[in-house]
């Protein structure tokens, strides 16, 4: 297996009295799929928000290619590579597809106007048209609002922006919630990409068959701890289940 | 993906233009002209112009600031209470402190002017970091924090004027219209329209106004996109602070006075021509331009029930017609004209 | 038996700290009570007079606060100031005397926003054993209330009259055009000074058409709109009557933007120290000043001799006169007649 690229060892979070994370840990390698799954209130929505820097944990240490990070706010997490699809897509609805996916990274015109934040429109409309395609997505006229997209679309908008912009870590959280079963196959299929391309991905989903379809490693959670971590290969449909809802018992990690 | 679509681009193009906003509102506009030039014809005129848009000079200036901070999400409605609060911090600082009074005139009022002008849109300006402060740091909705705000600027306006106008020195040549005959724009016409403009521009072209659409349209997808939102809407609401401080300059340079009872309820003019002009009050949706015709538009029914001897209480329906116009246009259309 | 011994022990321990507890709170409530006269000793006065006006933001009522403070002090009273910052209407002002009221004054002083809104908190407070005076403005029913002390509008309007009359230089058998600047068409002051205006016009000077009339809402920019609409409409106009001070700010500023000082004639009332000074540069024809710091203090002095004495006032209703102040008047009544602030 290649190196590990992403690490949270024994991260906790509590929110007033409830414990969302108890010393989780989890390890991404480049180049690979890692599932994510758990039942409601597991804590798979905390992980990925202390994973992307959207919130800080209140133990643990988080390793980015060894060494070692602290995500004071997303932006941080942004720059060193890590991109995140949360669960209801991030994207603002009354702006156009390219103005989302350029959101925080934007291309200003050249000289003095640059300077004074002003943006290069077009520039910004054929490089997002460029890179959504390079990735899969074919997306109408960008300088249509989002929110005249179907939900479909908007997904695929979300996730191409996720991969475009990409460096080492893709975070994707429900990317398959709402979509028929042709577009949640093009959402398989671009995750397949991204490993191609080295990267790692984090799969967070309820759809277990789509979880047992792409990953190469399953990471249960439970209670706000990891109760399982495993190759994909050694779980069926009825033992993952199983492992979720706790029926199937299994050793704590730091009991093996 | 999907397969994009070849839609027919000439029409598109056509259907949005005739049938987008600003249209709509130019043709509104154009109709309220023709309907009081035939209720009385010196309607019809550059005097009548001049008026106009001597009144629409203060207001545009909140609307203007009241555009950003509703695109944002947010509401302002201290911009009225800061008005007042900057016409008279200014007329104090050019008569108490730097010893000028009615006397001085034209040209020679220029230089405390320029102070009185300074010291307004300075006042303006820290309005509207107190607002910022009570949004972000004390985490107070902005309805509530800037009604607060609104009761203590026109408190203060009150207490530091004694209740009554601080007259000083003037140059009423700057709010009159340059050529009574042919021009209707005055000089503090022409500098309001400037300041439009630029803070349009920077609305609909920079960063800075795309941060505000972002925010306004869905803060969460801005902050995990790296964006900074207290920091941002600090410049928000201190750019309307700012601009309802050169309002209440504004109204000084047409009073020659600073007026602690100039502000009152001016906000909420700024606001229905700011929905008027197309923006949602839930954020993310308005246009400068929509703002700026949508004050015109206020303006002229003011004007035009005046000067056709209707009892102005009818203005107060006129205006609350065309709001209630404006808002079921934005329920109804789908969100086409992107930012 | 030593355990009911205890117990009243503790029961009257208990009564005394209460007592000194209640002693305590009325002081803070006495001291409290004393919002405006910070000179004044912080030792509870014997009659407190409470004053609930129109609205702060007018300097009329500022000019009144003076002359209501300098009375209290005079007489030895503690005043208690009140009434909305910048809303001139009954909706809030009830509201005001309602907890002026709680507060137990001995007597208060009115100015009702609105003659029949206001009746009942009048009735209230006499129903309380409060004496009541009413300034300025008037409740419908004046039988309860001691004395109603105002200036007189009608007669303000009919000076305003002869002074527009005046300054266009009527001639019989002309034709004149004026036009009439309130800020409310309810506010009895205003309503009189416009029929006083009016009747003047009709009785001396018929050759006067008033062409129009609008409202600026105590907003002096409301009222320099209306004239600057006036100016167009009416290229011939001769007057303009500006009916309160605020409007009078707003009209003057109008007609100097416009370049028509001295081409219209422009008669205001209230003596703001801004517009009196406008009258050296010829842009008033006059102002016509009322005395408010004079009725706060008759006012005062009514309530003060009427509870401490039992004297019954001079008279139920009193008119203090206007005073026109034009380019005529001398400096000295200038000064005398400005509204002062503090």
């Amino acid at each position: 297996m290649s190196e590990v690229i992403y690490e949270v060892k024994n991260v906790s979070k509590r929110y007033g009295s409830v414990v969302a994370l108890d010393g989780a840990n989890l390890k991404l390698h480049a180049g690979e799929v890692v599932g994510l799954v758990g039942d409601n209130g597991a804590g798979k929505s905390t992980l990925v928000k202390v994973l992307s820097g959207a919130h800080m944990p209140d133990d643990g240490q988080i390793f980015l290619d060894g060494e070692k990070v602290s995500w004071e706010n997303p932006r941080m997490a942004l720059e060193a590579g890590i991109e995140t699809l949360y669960q209801d897509s991030g994207l603002a609805p009354n702006l156009t597809v390219s103005k989302n996916v350029f959101l925080g990274r934007e291309i200003t015109k050249k000289g003095i106007l640059g300077k004074m934040g002003f943006l290069d429109s077009k520039a910004m409309e054929e490089k997002a048209h460029a890179e959504l395609e390079r990735v899969g997505i074919a997306v109408p006229a960008s300088n249509r609002s989002v929110s005249q997209l179907s939900g479909g679309q908007r997904q695929a908008v979300a996730i191409g922006r996720a991969v475009a912009w990409a460096r080492k870590v893709i975070i994707l959280d429900e990317p398959t919630n709402h979509l028929g079963a042709r577009q949640a196959g093009e959402v398989l299929e671009v995750i397949k990409e991204a490993k191609k391309k080295g990267l790692g991905v984090i799969f967070i989903s309820h759809t277990l068959p789509h979880v047992l379809e792409v990953t190469d490693r399953i990471v249960v959670l439970r209670l706000g701890k990891v109760v399982r971590d495993a190759p994909t290969s050694e779980f069926t449909g009825d033992t993952l289940v199983g492992t979720i809802t706790g029926t199937i018992q299994t050793i704590p990690e730091e009991d093996r | 993906m999907s397969s994009s679509q070849q839609p027919n681009l000439r029409l598109e193009r056509f259907k949005a233009v005739a049938g987008s906003q600003n249209s709509i509102l130019l043709s509104v506009l154009i109709a309220l002209a023709i309907i009081f030039t035939l209720a009385e014809p010196l309607f019809f005129s550059v005097a009548t112009a001049g008026n106009i848009l001597t009144d629409w000079g203060s207001i545009v200036l909140l609307a203007a600031g009241q555009t950003l901070v509703i695109i944002s999400g947010g509401i302002d409605l201290s911009v009225g209470g800061t008005l007042a609060i900057s016409g008279v911090t200014s007329a104090w600082m050019m008569t108490t402190i730097l010893g000028f009074d009615i006397t001085t005139t034209g040209p020679d009022a220029y230089p405390p002017l320029i102070v009185g002008g300074l010291t307004a849109v300075g006042t303006g300006l820290a309005v509207g970091l107190v607002n910022a402060f009570l949004i972000n740091k004390l985490r107070i909705v902005p309805f509530v924090a800037t009604l607060a705000t609104m009761g203590a600027t026109l408190g203060f306006a009150i207490i530091i004027s004694n209740g009554m106008p601080i007259g000083g020195p003037n140059d009423f040549s700057l709010i009159s219209p340059i050529n009574p005959t042919w021009m209707p724009f005055s000089w503090a016409v022409v500098g309001v329209i400037i300041v439009v403009t630029t803070v349009g521009l920077f609305l609909h072209r920079s960063r800075f106004g795309l941060h505000t659409y972002a925010i306004g349209s869905n803060a969460f997808a801005a902050r995990a996109a790296g964006i900074n939102v207290e920091r941002h809407l600090t410049k928000v609401y201190a750019l309307a602070g700012a601009l309802a401080g050169l309002a209440g300059f504004y109204v000084y340079l047409r009073l020659g006075a600073g007026s602690p009872s100039s502000g009152v309820m001016r906000e909420l003019d700024a606001i229905a021509a700011v929905v008027i002009g197309g923006a949602s009050l839930m954020g993310g949706v308005g246009r400068m331009m929509g703002t700026v015709i949508g004050a015109l538009i206020l303006f002229t029914v003011q004007s035009g029930l005046i000067m056709a001897g209707v009892a102005p209480d009818w203005k107060k329906v006129v205006v609350a017609v065309l709001i209630a116009a404006a808002v079921a246009a934005q329920t109804l259309r789908p969100q086409n004209r992107a930012r | 038996m030593k355990k009911s011994y205890f117990k009243k022990a503790v029961a009257l321990a208990g009564a005394a700290v209460f007592a000194i507890g209640l002693a305590g709170c009325a002081a803070e409530e006495e001291a409290a009570v004393t919002p405006t006269t910070d000179d004044t000793a912080v030792v509870a006065e014997d009659l407190t007079i409470a004053f609930v006006m129109g609205a702060e933001s007018d300097p009329f009522f500022q000019a009144m606060k003076i002359g209501a403070e300098e009375e209290a002090a005079a007489q030895g009273v503690t005043l208690i100031w009140q009434g909305d910052p910048s809303n001139y209407s009954p909706e809030t002002q009830i509201p005001i005397v309602d907890s002026v009221l709680a507060q137990q004054p001995d007597g208060l002083v009115l100015i009702p926003t609105d003659p029949t809104a206001l009746q009942a908190s009048v009735a209230k407070a006499v129903a309380a054993g409060i004496a009541v005076a009413n300034v300025d403005t008037r409740v419908g029913d004046l039988t309860d209330v001691l004395t109603f002390i105002t200036g007189d509008n009608e007669d303000g309007g009919a000076k305003a009259a002869e002074a527009i009359a005046n300054a266009i230089g009527y001639t019989d058998g002309e034709t004149y055009e004026v036009v009439i600047g309130l800020t409310s068409a309810t506010a009895t002051t205003n309503v009189s000074r416009k029929e006083g205006f009016e009747a003047t016009i009709a009785a001396s000077y018929p050759g006067i058409q008033i062409m129009d009339v609008a409202y600026s809402e105590s907003n002096p920019e409301k009222a320099s709109t209306n004239v600057n609409n006036w100016l167009t409409k009416y290229p011939n106009l001769d007057g303009i009557f500006a009916i309160d001070g605020t409007n009078a700010s707003g009209a003057a500023a109008a007609l100097q933007a416009k370049g028509l000082v001295g081409e219209v004639a422009l008669v205001g009332y209230d003596a703001y120290p801004a517009n009196v000074a406008l009258i050296e540069a010829g842009v008033f024809t006059a102002l016509i000043a009322q005395d408010p710091a004079a009725e706060a203090r008759l006012a005062i002095q009514s309530l003060v001799e009427y509870l401490r004495n039992g004297t019954m006032p001079a008279s139920a209703e009193v008119v203090i006169p206007n005073v026109t102040l034009d380019a005529n008047t001398s400096a000295a009544d200038l000064a005398k007649y400005t509204y002062v602030a503090n």
